[in-house]
């Protein structure tokens, strides 16, 4: 319970920062805000004997518009990206996302890319993005590939980052019009116990494509194969096959029980969020196609 | 004098007023001082290795590791206290000061290093070896209650110096305390009824969670003890410290600076004989500083399960109530037994029986220990009695609040047999609350609507002493020894005493407690002190008054009914003298003061406090809520409390002490709750996993209506507040959720209880199914 000593290094490079990472090996980890890191610490659940301060990494920072899309630089704090007018007019779902992530306190230090890397289960973040089909660019300042984020996460607190690889940015798509797109999360103590994120589009009444993803009642979160049988509803029978995918999702998930709630509640919370989550997209869609 | 306590036509300079916190200021800016802001020369940093069994034979513990780190002065552990009697407790004396050949539960100190820095003595930690032999343990009531449990206590029971509980019964198995009454014929009022409702309840585990953790810092120095220490009753710590190391009272020395919340979790003695013992052996002054995980496992509130049966007759006239209740008081009993005796009494309702029987049990197990918190007793059981009092109103189609107005006790009426009677007007506060809620205007599907009324034994021991001081410059200072800890104590101290003397409250001040100057008082809580410290307060004020006049009178040469006191002047046949030059005048130099002495007793000062308890504290809310049948969420709307204060001596502070309350009130009802393994383990022992309610709990809607019936034994008839609204809330919800639909017997109203109780046995409700429960 409380933070054993450690010395904290501040790069002002990607590259810098990469190569500090792998000088440090096991010793060294980065450190964003610190609200994940520092408390696993506290809780003695990580060690680390140097922290490699990502805050001063201006490749990390920003949030840009590129064409059909934005990208956020990983370094960015909740806060931040809350009140982005860039993100707000690119992915209007976004900011309502983030805004009810933890508590102020924490999105004001807490950084996107702690999030996503920190790779808890509970997470809305992680959710959404991988709803909304969107890309991480990792790198070390040399090199650096891109990953679509349901490829990042590997299971609970596991990712596909190599040591001295770092988060650099999250590239989201923007919405298009007919698309339609909802986050839903529910929570019991301080983090979601379950996340649901959807996006559908439409051509004329119809369902052409449809996405959902189930968060923080697994390991990872998960894309349940029955949305698919979205894919050709029209507006007279949609409701009914949203009720359908809500129910063969929950059956398909197997949550895990911890101190949010047991495997069985947090299935049933999955059937009603899969509903409430498909049910707004498609009223975000239609809004949008009128 | 007497004239003069009464305040003939004089108008209010303090008194009923919203005067600001005296220490807004210094706590806002980080200037007040708390005890781990202390830090006396030499001072030595404490570390508590504690147990990780919650039951277990030590065979032994090898220290020398720790002594030999660089830094460590001193490392403490049982067998340093054989040259005294090192058990403790003011109810029963059962707690050795560190864990004695067996430890009881999980987080019992077993060793304190005291070293120069706190890393080194946190670190040294981990130099002590400890070899355990693991017991059975009775880590939950239903292990502990079970034929041939194994015992957490084995000697004779030892009453301890301030359990104020009469003969103390002989222990049986792990039941530590049995408190009961009964009158009228219990059978022939249940074969009488024609409905009865009977039902089995869980109650939490719960922390008092102050932002404070406990914090002491000691010096023995041989022939004396100085304690600082974040404790609600300095004064029993005192005693306890003196009797414990064989110390004559006055050398023993408790000074206490700000609290950050106590809540009951500071009442008592927690931390202070371990710190002295580990400062005895050191030499040296030695400070330990709670984490919240190990406040955790110092006190907590009382888990409780309870069955409970009420008996009505056709026309809803309530006949009887048979109450059983066994609440865990873990392994030291610390206040238990008053805290089961408390329950008990509140397990009726104010209400007009022809009969009871309540019977009330307190259990050791191998858990941490449980003693006060806020509204303690009537928080367990309002919840119970008042859903069974709104089960019978609709199985017979009654409205819930007509049963109420029908089967309340009128002032004056018998709570409990031996007691004193009823000094409220609870029909009064419950039209008001249910005034505040709308009360029968038709609600939407999975809303409710639910009030709750009860009465909480308040005040404790009615023993409270202060002085107070009218300086040459006109100031004045107030001695009482009733702890700040963010109630607002100092600020309506000096009220009280302004008012008296008719000056503004910016001319008074009140400090802290030390015991070697200020005068004695029992305790902070209860709700108490207003009524009883304050009351003392008054006394001392008028004292210092009566010597003004009589000064006034020689000087001025007019007689006492001509003078005229406002303004801090005494004016008379056309001539006015301020305080300062009454007192240059009585002492013939610009020095001197006025002293004035007041105390209160059960049989001297006012003879409200003859008759336990000090008052009846008026328990009353109402809320309304909606729930979410497909999630179990519960959310509250709006809340409405009364707070029935006799007198507000500061209307601000009695709404801010409701609206604590009710905050904690949602915590209890909502979320809180300490999760224990198997094996006796705290299982959720930080924020993230241990859920406290935050502002965005705050329901869109609360009122506070402020009751003023001039009807309390306090100063200008005030009573305590502040425990009521907490004991209230839970019950509120409880039957607000029940109207919506979801009848619970289980706290907290967690998503997923909830979700159960609706999933269990029915279908989601549909749009026209408000009949439909879920029981
Ligand atoms: C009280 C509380 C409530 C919370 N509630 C929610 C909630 O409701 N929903 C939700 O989704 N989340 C929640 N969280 C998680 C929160 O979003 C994260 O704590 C925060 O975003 C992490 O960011 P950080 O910068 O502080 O990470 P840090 O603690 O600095 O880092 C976290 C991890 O990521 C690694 N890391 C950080 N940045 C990078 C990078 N650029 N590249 C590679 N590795 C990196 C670090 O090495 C570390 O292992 C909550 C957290 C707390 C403490």
């Amino acid at each position: 319970m409380k933070l054993p000593p450690f010395e904290v290094h501040r790069p002002s490079s990607l590259y810098d920062a990469s190569r500090l990472l792998r000088d440090l090996g096991g010793d060294g980890v980065p450190i964003n805000g610190g609200t994940e890191l520092l408390l696993a610490m506290k809780l003695g659940l990580a060690q680390y004997d140097h922290l490699v301060d990502l805050k001063r990494v201006p490749e990390l920072r920003g949030v840009r518009p590129i064409s059909t899309s934005v990208s956020i630089g990983a370094g960015m704090t909740h806060r931040e990206l809350e009140g982005s007018p860039v993100i707000a007019e690119a992915v209007g779902e976004m900011p309502r996302m983030l805004a009810e992530v933890a508590n102020v306190r924490v999105r004001s230090v807490g950084t996107i890319g702690g999030n996503l890397c920190f790779a808890d289960p509970h997470s809305d973040p992680a959710t959404f993005l991988s709803a909304v089909e969107a890309t991480l660019v990792l790198g070390d300042g040399s090199t650096s590939r891109r990953v679509p984020v349901d490829q990042f996460f590997l299971g609970a607190y596991e990712t596909v980052l190599e040591h001295g690889e770092l988060l650099v940015e999250v590239t989201v798509p923007a919405v298009p019009v007919g698309t339609g797109i909802a986050h839903m999360r529910m929570k019991v103590h301080e983090r979601p116990a379950v996340t649901v994120a959807a996006k559908v589009t439409l051509e004329r009444d119809t369902i052409v494509r449809a996405r959902l993803v189930v968060g923080s009642v697994c390991g990872a979160p998960v894309l349940p194969q029955a949305i698919d049988k979205l894919i050709g509803a029209s507006r007279g029978t949609w409701s009914e096959r949203v009720r359908e995918v809500a129910a063969a999702s929950a059956a398909a998930v197997a949550p895990v029980a911890d101190a949010e709630g047991s495997s069985r509640y947090k299935q049933a919370l999955v059937e009603v969020f899969v509903r409430r989550a498909l049910d707004a997209a498609l009223a975000n869609a239609s809004g949008f196609t009128r | 004098m007497t004239q003069l306590l009464e305040h003939p036509a004089k108008s209010s300079t303090a008194v009923g007023l919203d005067v600001d916190r005296v220490d807004a200021r210094d706590k806002l800016a980080g200037r007040a001082e708390y005890t781990g802001d202390l830090h006396p020369p030499s001072m030595l940093y404490g570390a508590v290795l504690r147990s990780q069994f919650a039951h277990a034979e030590i065979e032994s513990i090898d220290t020398s590791g720790a002594e030999a780190t660089d830094g460590v002065i001193a490392v403490l552990t049982g067998d340093d206290l054989t040259d005294l009697d090192p058990y403790y407790g003011h109810a029963l004396r059962d707690r050795p000061i560190i864990a004695i050949d067996k430890v009881r539960f999980v987080g019992e100190p077993i060793a304190v290093v005291a070293a120069k820095s706190q890393t080194i003595a946190d670190a040294a930690l981990s130099a002590i070896d400890v070899s355990y032999r693991v017991l059975p343990n009775a880590a939950t009531l239903d292990r502990a209650l079970a034929p041939g449990a194994p015992l957490v206590h084995e000697g004779p029971v030892r009453p301890g110096l301030a359990h104020g509980l009469g003969k103390l019964p002989e222990r049986e198995g792990n039941i530590c305390y049995r408190y009961g009454f009964s009158f009228g014929d219990v059978d022939a009022a249940f074969a009488r009824a024609a409905v009865v409702v009977d039902d089995e309840y869980v109650f939490p585990a719960v922390y008092q969670y102050s932002m404070e953790t406990h914090t002491t810092i000691a010096h023995h120095r041989g022939r004396e003890i100085t304690v600082w220490s974040s404790c609600q009753h300095p004064f029993l710590v005192r005693q306890e410290i003196s009797e414990l190391f064989e110390v004559p009272l006055d050398d023993v020395r408790v000074i206490v600076p700000y609290l950050g919340g106590g809540f009951g979790s500071k009442s008592y003695t927690k931390m202070e004989p371990l710190t002295v013992a580990i400062s005895r052996k050191a030499g040296l002054p030695v400070r330990i500083m709670n984490r919240v995980d190990e406040s955790m496992v110092t006190t907590r509130r009382h888990n409780m399960k309870c069955r409970m049966r009420t008996a009505a007759s056709a026309e809803g006239q309530l006949l009887g109530r048979v109450v059983e209740m066994w609440l865990d008081t873990g392994a030291y009993a610390d206040n238990g037994p008053r805290v089961t005796a408390t329950a008990g009494d509140a397990a009726p309702g104010p209400y007009r029986w022809e009969a009871v029987d309540v019977k009330a049990q307190c259990v050791y197990t191998n858990t941490s220990p449980a003693g006060s918190y806020r509204a303690f007793g009537a928080t367990h059981l309002q919840w119970i009695g008042e859903s069974q009092v709104d089960e019978v109103a609709r199985r017979l189609g009654l409205d819930r609040v007509e049963i109420r107005r029908a089967n309340l006790l009128a002032r004056g009426g018998q709570v409990r047999p031996g007691a004193k009677g009823l000094d409220a007007d609870l029909v009064g506060d419950v039209d008001k609350v249910a005034a505040a809620l709308d009360w029968s205007s038709p609600r939407p599907l999975h809303r409710g609507v639910g009030l709750a009324v009860g009465l909480l034994a308040a005040g404790a021991h009615p023993v409270s002493m202060a002085t107070v001081r009218l300086g040459a410059d006109g100031g004045v200072s107030v001695l009482v020894g009733t702890t700040e800890l963010g109630q607002g104590a100092r600020t309506v101290m000096g009220q009280i005493a302004a008012e008296v003397l008719g000056l503004p409250p910016s001319r008074v001040v009140v400090r802290g407690t030390d015991t070697s100057y200020t005068p004695y008082d029992r305790s902070t809580g209860a709700s108490r002190s207003t009524t009883v410290a304050g009351k003392a307060v008054e006394e001392a004020a008028a004292q210092v008054l009566e010597e003004l006049i009589e000064t006034a009178e020689a000087t001025l040469g007019v007689a006492r009914d001509e003078l005229v006191v406002s303004e801090g002047r005494i004016s008379g046949g056309g001539a006015a003298m301020t305080y300062e030059e009454l007192i240059e005048r009585r002492f013939g130099l610009k020095g001197g003061e006025l002293i004035g002495h007041g105390h209160v007793g059960p049989r001297g000062g006012s003879g409200g406090f003859a008759d336990g308890p000090v008052f009846w504290e008026v328990c009353v809310g109402g809320a309304e809520v909606e729930v979410d049948p497909e999630t179990g969420i519960v959310t509250v709307l709006s809340v409405s409390t009364v707070a029935d204060v006799g007198k507000a001596i500061n209307p601000l502070l009695v709404r801010r002490q409701d609206e604590g309350a009710v905050m904690q009130g949602l915590g209890n009802a909502l979320f809180e709750e300490m999760r224990f393994s198997d094996d006796g383990l705290l299982l959720n022992d930080t924020l993230l996993d241990y859920r406290i309610p935050s502002f965005e709990d705050l329901p869109a809607s609360m009122s506070c209506t402020i009751v003023e019936n001039e009807d309390g034994p306090g100063p200008f008839g005030a009573k305590g507040c502040g425990e009521g609204a907490l004991a209230a809330l839970p019950a509120a919800i409880v039957n607000a959720l029940a109207d919506a639909g979801v009848q619970m017997t289980e706290l907290p109203l967690t998503p997923e209880r909830v979700w159960e109780k609706i999933h269990s046995q029915h279908e989601i409700p549909k749009n026209d199914s408000k009949e439909e429960r879920y029981q």
